[in-house]
């Protein structure tokens, strides 16, 4: 039950209201993850009004105001085509414009398409009012206690990094079962980022070691069976689709 | 709080909750074209448009919307006939949906289109992929999208200011003026030709035989009769309706999936303000009776209480509550104190039976049918024996055995159920409610509430979907115990959860096949041996089942001496588990028994070396052969023997073969590899099915017909229209008979109070038996009217010829003499009303059939297979069916286009699983995923024509056999595609990553 609902004008004044005890307040995103709040009595901090939507280039990065939508992502020219296929499998085409790109990311599970490929792209959130600039694997490695108190104003994604993605469900739209996102730097850094599991998905390696990206995979999911696939199959298709993303960024002419 | 909405241009001043979403103002404001499906933004149909865009308005909060534009679809277009007003007509995109045939049930076409004026605002020219992505936001169970898509590009030509030609003048025509076309060999579709805007490719092939006949409206792709209210968001569906005073009911459900109710404490939640009642077992007369919607006698058991002392699945209903608003029901809900005592729980079917099971239904209220036995969990048990199956395995030269298994599977109409009941002035009690079959839930609930029939009236408003999960009294009771208990009107809408937990399904099976067959590939005996999961009630439990037999086990007879006397034995036992219940799906338990059946087949022509084809042709059964099961089994009646008068199965191969390119692709080794892809293969299948039409002895639908002043006829139908077109092909047949077009017949169903006693949709009866009715009663409307006219004529002067009633014809709104003189239908009218022998020209006419011909169809399937991930993808799905003659190819392939899609789902994605203690994995459609427009293979639809005899324009049926043979033909062309047999449905990826696996240490070993 949303109690309470407020659209601040200024970052300062929303920061205010989400100093609320009682309802305790909560920022509202786009609003696709309304559902999780049901039964909670609540007051709400719309942050619409605070210009947060623009899309700037800066230098070796873009910069995504946190209220960006996933459609504005998903339209812009200069982002690859792996990370456009991992927002249409993140949400539908409604849900994705009003879906921001702060919101899904922090209410993001193991089954983001997103998170993963952010994951991997070692995206950061810069806070507000700290002008802190935390990992996105640092958010998800210490929980939203990470952001208590702030506010994301912009998410980073670097530009000079290649990104392949691979995925595999029942229905070339569905939930993934398992979801591969690679990212490699012009230095020869790779990030490897799993998804399809858990509660978030899971950062596997972050190094040179290119070899060493499917053996880590089938490691990191050994042990991801649920309700859904096995264990045995997610690790198998983790190290699998690792090694088509490598494969594919090796045969990218980008 | 306060705000100012902006809708449709108009600025709208509100008191608000902060936690009402758009979706709830929008419609309290009455633009009740947003409509409401999943509450979740899983399913699309409330977008409206925000600043153009297409948004999920359950997902935005009302106050968030302020400063926004929001658009619904009031705000396009409108009847173009305004009266004295002069009306600016449909927006260009409704339109083209009307057109199209785009709209089936309507439930989602407000957001569709919406969704098309958010793209052609920003893109006048888009591709079809774009446009199926743009439609992707919006879930559609009837169509296939194949209709919408098209529509979408139609309209976008009609916004560039393009002419486009009638849909019935487009590239299809010369495909459905000729005989038998010759076939188009290749590994393509066809193309459309360069005429402007024939590119709307929604009119399916249709193949004529020597004894079609050509008509005036039957057959003619008109529009339906109840798009252009749809096409709006008019008010039509059960939720539009609200009255003052209404009362929001919620149901408490049951945590466990079996156990007993020791105790209730209501006194929380009775005392919650604005809570009106709160109901349990102990406030309920205790009345067994069955949810399932059939004719009486129900053929089943009956074991369903309203409310009961003990639960039986994880959903079941604990205590009703009516409260004020919905907020306050599920406030009262939480408050409700229930102590439990659980009870073992039962959810192996292969454990039902075993003498230490626990027993799920013990009460002494329980009344059998048939063989069922609840001291053995046992809801229904079939066993048919057709000639001598250890004869006929006897003279075979092998034997081929298999065990198969189907899931459970949901009919996710986006329209959840939904029921609102009051008492009128007269103290009967009416039910709106979105149902299937209006006369058998009147029946059926009355003495579950303790009322005579006649004072309750079933009222069935348009249907947003329903697949046989409406044939069933599944939620009417809740509203209207609750309207007994307060005086007020009561309004319930099922959640999408519970829905999933707690609606029905279609029955999970267990199947083992054993054939015989020569050398020469003729099938010498046949014998299905089943275990279906009834779940905790047995509603449709012996109907369904022993549907899975009558039609999948019929269809192979054997060749030679054996089409005489087929060997064919089929033995079901369905029993209650603590799942919970399922019931009728759109192919009532066929499509669980052609998935064996089919992937069987393949097996033995690919053991036998035979071509898979001509395989199966030598041994289907032909026309003017006993259907083998016609003497065996009848829906738990006297079976009667039927003879099959028509059967265009071998066209249905012939020209599916060529549509999809079968002679290129079968056993082409280069094709079914991938170029640059070496862990892709394709693979082709096919699968032959057929179903019935109707229940014969059975089935009756009735109809009247009455004429107005302006020789306009009013046409009611019990028959029930959930969104197939029904209303449209009933007013087809009699505008044929009555010499109009279709806009003359203003079709009203239904409502038990007016129109004629119908079954109900159900059992693909509705052209072939209600319609059958309607031509009885427009013959009798149109004799009349022959009669007056023969008076008026022979009253015109000595010198005219006399003419005769016989000798006239009635067309374009006129009879007409054999020498061409001419009076009007409003003439007619208005002398027989007004002037001289005044009488209401009127018919009323019922039928019901002694056979139940069935459609036979051709189904083929070319998919894509990862081996390495286990992927598959579908490619393309061709199906020719013979549906008899079909009276309007538009809905008819709608028909079809949006069953094979739900029949893909249970191909390869879509089941419902349980965990140990029964709680369903499946909860909402991000879980239970339903294909969506972007990720739809190629369809394509073939119709080939015969004419039934037992129909006076000689229909059969085209609803249910599309979800028959699409799941087998995908399973056997992935077995096409890399030598792997999966043999329980849905190929999910690990399921066949796994065989592949299993495959490849074979080969090592």
């Amino acid at each position: 039950m949303i109690d309470e609902y407020y659209r601040p004008k200024t970052l300062t004044e929303a920061l205010e209201i989400l100093q609320k005890k009682a309802p305790a307040a909560k920022i509202l995103a786009g609003g696709t993850s309304l559902r999780k709040w049901r039964g909670q009595n609540l007051a709400v901090v719309d942050l619409q009004g605070l210009g947060l939507d623009q899309i700037e280039s800066r230098q070796t990065d873009i910069v995504l105001g946190a209220m960006v939508t996933l459609d504005q992502l998903a339209r812009l020219a200069t982002i690859s085509n792996a990370l456009r296929k991992a927002i249409e499998l993140q949400a539908t085409f409604n849900q994705r414009q009003l879906a921001t790109i702060a919101g899904s990311l922090v209410a993001a599970d193991g089954q983001s398409t997103l998170a993963t490929a952010m994951l991997a792209l070692n995206a950061r959130f810069r806070l507000f009012p700290s002008q802190n600039e935390l990992t996105y694997g640092e958010v998800l490695a210490f929980g939203n206690e990470a952001i208590m108190g702030q506010i994301i104003t912009e998410v980073v994604i670097p530009t000079q990094v290649q990104l392949a993605f691979e995925y595999v469900g029942r229905t070339p739209a569905d939930l993934p079962l398992v979801c591969v996102a690679l990212a490699r730097w012009n230095s020869g850094r790779i990030r490897l980022a799993l998804g399809g599991w858990g509660k978030a998905p899971l950062l596997v390696l972050d190094g040179s070691g290119r070899e060493a990206a499917p053996l880590a995979a089938r490691s990191a999911y050994s042990q991801a069976g649920d309700e859904w696939a096995s264990a045995a199959y997610r690790a198998e298709m983790a190290a699998l689709l690792a090694k088509r993303c490598l494969d594919e960024l090796d045969h990218s002419t980008v | 709080m306060e705000i100012k909405l902006r809708i449709n241009q108009i600025d709208f001043p509100l008191s608000v909750s902060p936690s009402d979403t758009l979706l709830k103002v929008l419609r309290g404001l009455g633009f009740y074209g947003v409509k409401e499906g999943c509450d979740n933004g899983e399913c699309g149909v409330c977008a409206v448009l925000l600043d153009g865009k297409p948004v999920n308005s359950c997902q935005v909060l009302a106050a968030q919307a302020e400063g926004h534009l929001i658009e619904t679809i009031e705000h396009l277009g409108e009847h173009p006939q305004q009266g004295w007003k002069s009306g600016a007509g449909l927006h260009p995109i409704q339109q083209a949906f009307l057109e199209s045939g785009a709209i089936q049930c309507g439930y989602c076409t407000p957001a569709q289109v919406l969704a098309a004026k958010a793209l052609l605002e920003k893109n006048p020219n888009p591709s079809e992929a774009e446009v199926r992505q743009a439609l992707s936001g919006v879930l559609c169970r009837c169509t296939g999208y194949l209709k919408p898509v098209q529509a979408v590009l139609r309209a976008a030509a009609y916004l560039r200011g393009e002419q486009l030609p009638p849909i019935q003048f487009g590239i299809e025509e010369s495909a459905i003026s000729v005989s038998l076309p010759p076939i188009e060999e290749g590994l393509h579709p066809p193309e459309p030709n360069n005429l402007p805007g024939a590119a709307t490719k929604v009119m399916p092939k249709v193949v004529l035989s020597s004894y079609s006949k050509t008509y005036q409206t039957v057959g003619k792709p008109e529009v339906k009769v109840d798009a252009m209210k749809l096409v709006q968001g008019k008010p039509a569906f059960t939720a539009d309706f609200e009255m003052s005073g209404m009362l929001y009911a919620k149901v408490l459900r049951s945590p466990l999936a079996h156990a007993r109710i020791k105790h209730i404490d209501t006194s929380r939640a009775r005392a919650l303000p604005g809570v009106a009642a709160v109901l349990t077992w102990q406030d309920l007369p205790r009345v067994a009776y069955s949810t399932a919607g059939q004719s009486h006698p129900i053929p089943g058991p009956l074991d369903t209480f309203s409310l009961d002392n003990k639960v039986r699945f994880v959903g079941d209903r604990v205590a009703f509550v009516a409260a004020e608003s919905e907020e306050l029901a599920e406030r009262a809900l939480n408050m409700i104190e229930v102590e439990y005592e659980p009870l073992p729980v039962l959810l192996d079917s292969e454990q039902a039976m075993q003498p230490q099971a626990v027993r799920i239904h013990d009460e002494p209220e329980y009344v059998n049918f048939g063989d069922s036995d609840p001291s053995r969990n046992l809801a229904a048990h079939i066993h048919i024996d057709i000639g001598d199956v250890e004869k006929g395995f006897a003279e075979a030269d092998y034997i081929v055995e298999g065990d198969y298994e189907v899931p459970k599977v949901q009919q996710a109409h986006l329209e959840p159920h939904v029921a609102l009941s009051y008492w009128d002035e007269d103290d009967r009690l009416v039910i709106r409610t979105s149902t299937q079959v209006p006369f058998h839930a009147r029946r059926q609930l009355a003495p579950v509430l303790g009322l005579p029939i006649k004072r309750i009236r079933v009222i069935k408003p348009r249907i947003g979907g329903g697949f046989g999960g409406k044939q069933e009294v599944l939620i009417e009771d809740v509203v209207a115990h609750l309207t007994i208990a307060t005086g007020r009107p009561v309004f319930y809408q099922m959640t999408r959860e519970e829905e999933f937990i707690a609606s029905r399904s279609r029955h999970p099976m267990r199947i083992h096949m054993k054939t015989g067959v020569k050398k020469d590939g003729t099938i010498t005996a046949n014998a299905m041996r089943v275990l279906t999961d009834t779940g905790a009630y047995g509603c449709h439990a012996l109907t369904v089942t022993g549907n899975t037999g009558h039609k999948a086990m019929a269809l192979y007879v054997g060749d030679g001496p054996y089409r005489k006397s087929p060997n064919i034995q089929f033995h079901a036992d369905i029993v209650y588990t603590n799942h919970p219940p399922a019931g009728a799906y759109r192919g009532y338990g066929v499509p669980q028994g052609f998935w064996p059946v089919e992937r069987h087949m393949e097996k033995i022509a690919r053991q036998l070396h035979l071509d898979p084809l001509e395989f199966r042709l030598k041994n289907a059964l032909r026309a003017g052969e006993l259907h083998p099961f016609s003497t065996a089994w009848s829906e738990g009646r006297e079976p009667r023997p039927e003879i099959i008068a028509t059967n265009g199965l071998e066209e249905c191969v012939r020209q599916g073969r060529a549509a999809i390119g079968w002679d290129q692709k079968y056993g082409n080794a280069e094709w079914h590899q991938v170029e640059d892809k070496a862990y892709l293969r394709r693979g082709i299948g096919v699968a032959l099915v057929m179903q019935g039409t109707a229940i014969p002895y059975l089935d009756m639908g009735g109809a009247s017909i009455k004429m107005n002043d302006d020789g306009s006829f009013n046409l009611l139908i019990g028959a029930t229209d959930l969104g197939t077109g029904s209303d449209t092909v009933l007013a087809q047949m009699a505008a044929e008979v009555l010499g109009v077009p279709v806009e003359d017949i203003l079709v009203y169903s239904s409502d038990t109070d007016f129109t004629p006693f119908d079954k109900g949709a159900y059992a693909s009866s509705t052209t072939y038996i209600s319609g059958a009715a309607v031509v009885k009663a427009a013959q009798q409307v149109a004799e009349r009217i022959r009669q007056r006219a023969a008076r008026l004529f022979n009253q015109q002067g000595e010198n005219l010829p006399v003419v005769t009633a016989e000798e006239l014809t009635l067309q374009d709104r006129q009879v007409i003499t054999p020498d061409g003189r001419s009076i009007s239908l409003e003439e007619i009218a208005l002398h027989a009303i007004h002037q001289e022998d005044q009488e209401q020209i009127m018919g009323v006419a019922s039928f019901f059939s002694p056979v139940s011909p069935p459609p036979f169809a051709a189904q083929f399937a070319e998919v894509t297979v990862d081996i390495e991930t286990g992927m598959v993808v579908v490619d393309r799905l061709v199906m020719a069916v013979d549906g008899g003659v079909i009276v309007n190819p538009l809905t008819a392939s709608g028909q079809i286009e949006g069953g094979m899609t739900q029949a893909l789902g249970y191909a390869i994605s879509e089941e419902m699983v349980y965990d140990e203690q029964g709680r369903a994995r499946e909860r909402d459609l991000r879980q239970y995923h339903i294909l969506q427009a972007h990720e739809m293979p190629e369809l394509e639809t073939i119709f080939i024509e015969t004419v039934e005899p037992s129909h006076p324009f000689g229909v059969k049926a085209v609803a249910e056999i599309p979800m028959d043979g699409v799941a087998p033909a995908v399973g056997n062309a992935v077995l096409d595609a890399c030598g792997v047999n999966i043999d329980a449905n849905p190929i999910t990826p690990e399921k066949l990553w796994r065989a592949l696996r299993s495959q490849k240490q074979g080969r090592e070993v």
